[in-house]
């Protein structure tokens, strides 16, 4: 391939390899570090004049440092005149917004708890508690953590300053992720599996959403025994569309397990309901992102209830944050099969369960068609790639 | 209801700071929750209403400075979306500051693309110390206090330092003659200029003085000092050639890496930096350091830029 150059940040290296040599072309050679001021550094080795460059870095990790590294990257290309420069991020960060705080059950927060803003907290990043936080609405999030430990601070706050109930502001921060990746000059965006569909529409630039579907089905064919008699499980009605696509394209049954609140007199406590048949039968649940992996073990506790034969769970964005290994490990799921969106290497020394499937394929072949100006939609739903 | 009055928030990067400009203005900090998911993402929560308010966040470039920066656009872009009059930036110490040309085929200006990333997520206004290149300025197109520590620095000379009349101030390269040069003007003192050959960033190789500093007191000015391995160089170079102490005054401490070790063990006397970064635990471990406290320069920039008053007099005043 002519014309391309290929870089990979530090976040993923070994896919931005696996890309590379899909492609046949080597890496480019480029610099990455870190001044003792913890400053990004980034140098350039060779020439992007004129070229289609492609940064391969991925939303993991260190987050934020990884984020920057990647603008600096994208800025430094386009300065040093290059062509195009695209921007492959696998697992985009910060695709999820909260919408609301939850507490820990789940249970939507109205307003501000009248003390819970005694000054400033801050979770300094070496230091995080056990307690795993995600941003959805999971059983846990940075609020109920916050606000227990304000709570416990003591209620003697005679502040009246919050009794005029202002509903607090969280920041979403799409847009503004958005925004900077195309300030820093990025003039097309390649990702799989967004959180939002509408994230796209945050951007002013192409915006290339892969699907690891195809992937996921051929992992099921091949890798589990009898699939047509197995059921496809959505561990929550938000994920529902997903996995009956999948259903249907395997024409497999399709079970949902979402959160109930009907109680009166209990607003707050919620019951997990599964609709679908799954007795006896083999279970694979589809999700796109594994955080904390509270959503999948929660969701496979109810099917080893309702008498499951067997329970995998096929996700797309395997970050295992906090302890999320430990709870798949002390789970009931049989096996947690997840793409290399994120690196595995670490997650896979300490999970016996955990099962990888490759993405550099539909990535190496979303480039190669990208840089020769051909149609990506073959790519959406070609059921037999490579 | 509106009143359009000066909210401050503090980024999580320097609330001793924040605390003490607040105090000076006389108004609580407003109130934020800053938190990281497990997953390492930042999240911000804005605590009350700042509709139509004048919002000053204050966040520093120091520390994990990609978090703190992240930090800092998530909060601008918060309180941007929802409805802030006015959303200044107060960055004491701007970070990637020194990454601000393309001295290297195909390096980064990463203290553009920071520029611009500022303003993307929707400051109207930035405030900042002694930038290490005051054409960043220029990066930006909204409008930039660039404020000056040298009031400051001036009067801690005149009240910390006893033997200042008989000092030569030193400016330890040449970017920073007119810095140095300036402040030599104020005090009516000598000036030496210290050139250093660099082979690598970070490390200096040779050291060339120009003036004459024998049996004076020297007074090594600059803007930065990091891993302090230029200062130690300084320090030694000054000593060799017959001054009697040497005293560092820099404006940004980053004090990284080996920094307070190489302190520690240089010649200085002692090293005075201003507030703009966090470094109470390094004063711990580290008795040369002195601390200048720059939060009465930034509440009266926060004052009057909220009065609409001209910022011009704190270029040369140092407010109590």
């Amino acid at each position: 391939m002519r014309n391309i150059v290929i870089f990979g940040g530090s976040s993923h290296p070994a896919l931005a390899e696996q890309i590379a040599s899909r492609l046949n072309v080597n890496l480019g050679c480029a610099k990455l570090s870190k001044f003792s001021n913890k400053e990004t550094n980034v140098e350039i080795h060779e020439s992007v004049r004129e070229k289609d460059v492609y940064i391969i870095q991925s939303g993991c990790g260190h987050v934020n440092d990884n984020l920057m590294e990647l603008l600096i990257m994208i800025s430094a290309c386009k300065i040093a005149s290059a062509a195009r420069v695209t921007a492959v991020i696998p697992c985009f960060p910060y695709a999820r917004q909260p919408d609301a705080p939850y507490k820990k059950n789940g249970a939507p927060l109205s307003r501000i708890p009248r003390n819970a803003f005694i000054g400033y907290t801050f979770d300094t990043p070496g230091c995080l508690d056990s307690t795993p936080t995600t941003p959805s609405n999971e059983v846990k999030d940075p609020f109920g953590a916050a606000f227990a430990r304000f709570e416990e601070q003591g209620s003697d706050m005679s502040s009246s300053r919050m009794s005029t109930g202002y509903k607090h502001w969280i920041a979403r921060s799409g847009t503004l992720i958005a925004n900077i990746i195309t300030c820093a000059g990025a003039d097309h965006i390649m990702t799989m599996d967004l959180h939002d569909p509408q994230f796209q529409g945050f951007f002013d630039i192409p915006v290339d959403n892969l699907y690891g579907q195809p992937l996921m089905i051929k992992y099921i064919k091949e890798n589990i025994p009898n699939y047509q008699r197995a059921v496809i499980v959505s561990p929550d009605a938000g994920g529902a569309k997903r996995a009956t696509a999948i259903a249907d394209k395997l024409r497999m049954d399709f079970a949902l397990i979402h959160k109930e609140r009907r109680s009166q007199n209990q607003p707050n406590k919620t019951d997990m309901m599964l609709v679908g048949e799954v007795k006896d039968k083999i279970c694979i649940l589809i999700d796109d992102i594994a955080d904390t992996s509270c959503t999948i073990t929660r969701a496979a506790k109810i099917l080893g209830e309702n008498g499951a034969k067997k329970i995998y769970a096929i996700i797309t964005h395997g970050i295992m944050s906090g302890d999320a290994i430990q709870r798949i490990a002390a789970s009931v799921i049989d096996q947690v099969i997840v793409s290399d969106s994120v690196p595995q290497d670490e997650h896979l020394l300490h999970c016996t369960k955990l099962k990888v499937f490759d993405v550099a394929p539909i990535f190496a072949e979303a480039i190669r068609r990208i840089h020769n100006g051909e149609s990506v939609s073959a790519l959406f739903d070609i059921m037999d790639l490579i | 209801m509106s009143s359009n009055s000066i909210k401050i928030f503090a980024g999580s990067s320097h609330v001793e700071l924040t605390k003490l400009v607040a105090k000076q203005i006389g108004i609580d900090l407003s109130k934020v929750v800053v938190l990281k998911y497990s997953n390492q993402e930042t999240s911000v929560t804005i605590g009350e209403s700042v509709r139509d308010e004048d919002v000053f966040i204050i966040q520093s470039g120091c520390g994990e400075i990609n978090d703190n920066l992240m930090e800092l656009l998530i909060m601008i872009n918060a309180c941007k979306t929802a409805s802030a009059r006015r959303i200044t930036a107060v960055i004491p110490c701007f970070p990637y500051a020194r990454q601000d040309k393309k001295d290297k085929s195909r390096a980064p200006i990463s203290a553009k693309l920071v520029a611009n990333m500022i303003t993307v997520a929707g400051a109207n206004h930035v405030i900042t110390i002694d930038l290490h290149a005051s054409q960043i300025q220029g990066f930006f197109n909204v409008p930039v206090d660039n404020l000056f520590c040298e009031p400051s620095m001036l009067k801690y000379i005149k009240t910390h330092v006893p033997e200042w009349k008989n000092g030569v101030i030193v400016s330890p390269d040449a970017g920073g003659a007119k810095r140095a040069t300036s402040i030599a003007d104020h005090l009516n003192l000598d000036f030496a200029l210290i050139h250093k050959e660099r082979k690598k960033a970070n490390e200096v190789s040779r050291m060339v003085l120009v003036g004459d500093v024998n049996r004076k007191v020297a007074i090594v000015v600059d803007d930065m000092a990091d891993t302090c391995g230029t200062l130690a160089l300084a320090a030694k170079t000054l000593k060799e050639r017959g001054a009697t102490k040497v005293y560092a005054i820099v404006a940004h401490g980053i004090l990284s890496g080996k920094a307070i070790d190489v302190i520690n063990g240089s010649d200085l006397e002692k090293l005075v930096v201003t507030n703009s970064i966090p470094h109470e635990d390094k004063k711990a471990i580290c008795s040369k350091l002195d601390t200048i406290d720059i939060s009465p320069t930034l509440a009266e920039a926060i004052r009057r830029t909220h009065n609409g008053e001209s910022v011009s007099f704190l270029f040369s005043h140092a407010p109590e």
